[in-house]
C-alpha cells in the first residue's frame, strides 16, 4: 500500500522533490556538521590509538590499544558507572518533576502560557556558574537553608548539606530541569484535547487515559527531554566540583585531567571520550529501535 | 598544577574569537618585523599568562607608556598553556610557566634564551632565585611571583597546634579538611611526610605512598584548587592545605582568625616565571614587558592584588609593614622548601595513583 502511494505521488508530485539548487541549500549544514561533529570525532578516534607525548599532545608513529585497556581499569570503570548513576538519577528526578510542570504549562491559557514559559527560561539569563555558586550560599553550614531551619527550631545544629552527594544531585537537577520541561511542553502543546475526552468518554479512568493516551502522544517530547538531560549530565563536572567538593570524580573530571591537568595523557583522554561516544551511539540505537518496533514500524 | 579549571571552558569561545581577530593583524605585524627589532618596540605583544595573577591596570599602564598593544590571554594550568602553545594557533610572545614546566620546556627546546642586555631590571631579583634546578642562571626565565603550599588553620575552631602533614590528617579533623585537587601536590605531601624527596616518584616510592593516602583521603571534605579559601571562609571546613596566595588573602581579611604555617616535613615552593617561547614574533616587546614588570613600583602593584612572595628585592622595600608581616606571603624562620622538577611521563602514574586512592576513599 505504501509503495502504491509513493508511485502515485511520484507522477503528480515530482516538482515537489528538491532540485539541485535546493540541495545546495543543505551545503552549509553539511559543512558545519563535518567541521564540528565528524572531524573532531575522527581526530579523537585517531588520537585514542596513539602514544602520549612528553608535554601533552600525542606521539605519532606507533599505534597502540593500551589506552583502551586503561578504560577497563576497575577505578575508571567504577567512575563511569557512578557518573551514569548520577546522570540517570538526575534524569529520573527531572522527568518526574518536569512532566507535570510541562503539562500544566502546555494546557494553560495562552496568556498564562507565555508567562510560565518565561519563568522556566529566566534562569538562562544568568551564567550557569553564578547560579551554581548561589547554591553554595544556600547550602553552606551558615547558609540560607540552615539559618532558616535553625530559626524555626526544626533543627538544633546546622545540617551537613554542602559537599555531599545530595548537593550534587540538587545542583544537577536544578541545572537540567528546563531541558526536560521545554521539549515535553512542545509535545503537550500539540496534544489534541478531544483524544483525552474520547478516552474518558469510552470508559478509561484518569490513570488509564494518562498512561494509554497522554504519555504515548507526548513520547517524542519525553525522549528528547531524556536525551537532553542525560547526555550533558553525564559529562558535566563543574557541579560536582563546586557543590560536591570534588570528593568523588566524575568521568568529566578524569577526561579533563588527561588533557589539561597533571596527567597530560591526551590519548587516554581520547580513548575515554571515544568509549563514551560509542556507548551513547549504541544506547541511542537500541532505544530508537525498540521504540520503532513498539510502534510497529 | 591547576588553579582555575572549570572557568576556562566558558572562556574558550571568547578566546577563539580573540585569536581569529588578532590573527589577521599579525600578518601585517610580521611584515614590519625588521623594524620591531629596534629597542623602540611598538606593535603588539601576545601575552599568555595565568588567570587571576596579573592586574589589568599594570597591562593598561604598559600599553600607555610604550604604545605596544597587549593581547592578553589567560590559562588555568601549565598543562593547558603547553597544549595551546604546541598547537601553534596563536604565536605567543610571552608565557608564564611554573618551575617544573620551565624545566620541561627548556628540555624540549621551546624557550629562547633571554637577552639580558634588554632587561636591566633583572638586577632586582633576589640571589636566592639563582641556582635552582629548573633554570640556575635565569637563562630562559625571570621569576614573576613565588609561593608556597602550606597549612591554614581556623584557630577559633582548632586550638591545638597543627605543624605537620600528619597533624592535619588526624582522625579528629575528619570532614573538616580542604586540600588542593592536584595529584602532584597531594602525592608530594605524602612523600614529604615519609621523608622521601618529593621529586622521587618511582614506582617503589609511589607504592609506599599508597597506605598514607588511604589513611588521609577519607578525612578530606573538599578538594579545590581554584578557590580553597571559600570553604574556609564559609566555615564548612576548619583547616586545610592551600596556595600561599589564598592563605595570605584569608589572613588579611580575617585578622587573628587564621594561621598559615609551612609543614615541618618540608613544603613545596613554586616559582612562576616569565619566559619567551620559540613562537615569539615581537621579542623586543617581550623583553620590554619583562623589564617593566621588574620595576619595583610596578611589582608592588602586583603584590597588592596577589599577595604571593615577591622575588623582587627592590619591590619588597616598597611594601607596607603589614604586607611584609603576612606570614603566608613571607613565611618567617628558615623553612625547608623544595621546588618541583619535571617528572615526565611519571606524571600519569602519580595522577593514576591519586585517582585510585580518591575513588577508594569516596563512595
Amino acid at each position: 500500500m505504501r509503495q502504491g502511494a509513493t508511485s502515485f505521488q511520484a507522477a503528480a508530485g515530482s516538482q515537489r522533490e528538491p532540485g539541485r539548487i535546493g540541495s545546495l541549500l543543505l551545503l552549509p549544514l553539511v559543512l558545519w556538521a563535518f567541521a564540528f561533529v565528524v572531524a573532531p570525532a575522527a581526530i579523537m578516534l585517531v588520537y585514542s590509538f596513539l602514544e602520549r607525548g612528553t608535554l601533552g599532545g600525542v606521539q605519532w608513529g606507533t599505534f597502540t590499544l593500551e589506552n583502551y585497556a586503561g578504560v577497563g581499569d576497575p577505578t575508571y570503570l567504577g567512575i563511569i558507572v557512578r557518573s551514569i548513576g548520577y546522570a540517570g538519577l538526575t534524569t529520573g528526578i527531572c522527568l518526574a518533576a518536569g512532566y507535570p510542570v510541562a503539562y500544566m504549562i502546555g494546557r494553560a491559557d495562552a496568556r498564562w502560557r507565555n508567562l510560565l514559559l518565561m519563568a522556566v527560561m529566566v534562569p538562562f539569563w544568568t551564567s550557569f556558574l553564578i547560579r551554581t555558586y548561589a547554591w553554595v550560599t544556600i547550602l553552606k553550614s551558615q547558609g540560607l537553608l540552615n539559618s532558616l531551619l535553625l530559626s524555626t527550631g526544626l533543627i538544633a545544629a546546622p545540617l551537613d548539606l554542602l559537599y555531599t552527594p545530595g548537593a550534587v544531585v540538587v545542583g544537577l537537577v536544578y541545572t537540567f530541569l528546563p531541558y526536560m520541561i521545554l521539549p515535553i511542553f512542545t509535545s503537550v502543546e500539540k496534544l489534541d484535547g478531544a483524544l483525552i475526552e474520547a478516552a474518558l468518554d469510552l470508559g478509561a479512568g484518569p490513570v488509564r487515559a494518562f498512561s494509554r493516551v497522554i504519555v504515548p502522544l507526548t513520547t517524542p517530547g519525553i525522549s528528547a527531554g531524556i536525551l537532553l538531560v542525560f547526555v550533558p549530565a553525564l559529562g558535566i563536572y563543574a557541579v560536582n566540583d563546586i557543590l560536591g567538593g570534588g570528593r568523588v570524580d566524575m568521568i568529566g573530571n578524569i577526561i579533563e585531567n588527561q588533557i589539561k591537568g597533571n596527567a597530560r595523557n591526551w590519548p587516554f583522554g581520547a580513548a575515554l571520550g571515544t568509549a563514551l561516544l560509542f556507548s551513547f551511539g549504541i544506547a541511542y540505537y537500541v532505544v530508537n529501535r525498540r521504540q520503532r518496533v513498539a510502534e510497529g514500524r | 598544577m591547576q588553579r582555575i579549571s572549570w572557568r576556562t571552558p566558558m572562556a574558550v569561545l571568547a578566546l577563539a574569537m580573540l585569536a581569529s581577530c588578532s590573527g589577521e593583524e599579525k600578518a601585517a605585524d610580521r611584515a614590519g618585523e625588521a623594524v620591531a627589532e629596534a629597542p623602540e618596540a611598538g606593535g603588539e605583544l601576545n601575552l599568555f599568562a595565568w588567570s587571576e595573577y596579573l592586574p589589568q591596570s599594570v597591562i593598561d599602564d604598559f600599553q600607555t607608556e610604550t604604545g605596544i598593544r597587549v593581547n592578553y590571554e589567560s590559562y588555568a594550568s601549565n598543562e593547558e598553556m603547553l597544549a595551546k602553545l604546541t598547537t601553534g594557533a596563536v604565536a605567543y610572545d610571552l608565557v608564564q610557566p611554573s618551575e617544573y614546566t620551565v624545566e620541561a620546556m627548556v628540555k624540549e627546546g621551546m624557550l629562547v634564551p633571554l637577552d639580558k642586555a634588554q632587561i636591566p631590571n633583572l638586577k632586582n631579583i633576589g640571589p636566592e632565585y639563582y641556582g635552582l634546578v629548573h633554570d640556575p642562571e635565569l637563562t630562559y626565565s625571570v621569576p614573576y611571583m613565588q609561593g608556597t603550599v602550606g597549612i591554614i588553620v581556623n584557630t577559633e575552631r582548632i586550638k591545638e597546634p597543627v605543624a605537620s602533614f600528619a597533624d592535619v590528617f588526624s582522625a579528629k579533623h575528619k570532614g573538616k579538611i580542604v586540600v588542593l585537587d592536584d595529584s602532584r601536590e597531594v602525592v608530594s605531601w605524602a612523600l614529604a611526610s615519609l621523608g622521601i624527596d618529593v621529586n622521587d616518584v618511582d614506582s617503589e616510592n609511589l607504592e609506599k605512598v599508597k597506605p598514607v593516602l588511604a589513611a588521609w583521603l577519607p578525612l578530606v571534605k573538599v578538594y579545590d584548587s581554584d578557590s580553597p579559601k571559600t570553604a574556609l571562609t564559609n566555615g564548612d571546613v576548619d583547616l586545610g592545605i592551600v596556595w600561599s596566595g589564598e592563605g595570605a588573602i584569608l589572613l588579611n581579611e580575617n585578622p587573628g582568625k587564621f594561621t598559615y604555617t609551612l609543614p615541618t616535613d618540608g613544603a613545596h615552593m613554586f616559582i612562576d616565571s616569565l619566559a619567551i617561547p620559540t613562537t615569539v614574533q615581537n621579542a623586543a616587546a617581550a623583553h620590554k614587558f619583562i623589564d617593566y614588570i621588574l620595576r619595583p613600583e610596578v611589582s608592588v602593584k602586583i603584590s597588592a592584588d596577589f599577595p604571593y612572595t615577591n622575588p623582587n628585592v627592590e619591590a619588597r622595600k616598597l611594601l607596607s609593614p603589614a604586607e611584609l608581616a603576612n606570614a603566608a606571603s613571607y613565611p618567617p624562620g628558615n623553612p625547608k622548601l623544595s621546588t618541583f622538577t619535571d617528572i615526565g611521563k611519571a606524571a600519569a602514574d602519580v595522577d593514576k595513583l591519586f585517582t585510585d586512592m580518591k575513588a577508594q576513599s569516596g563512595s
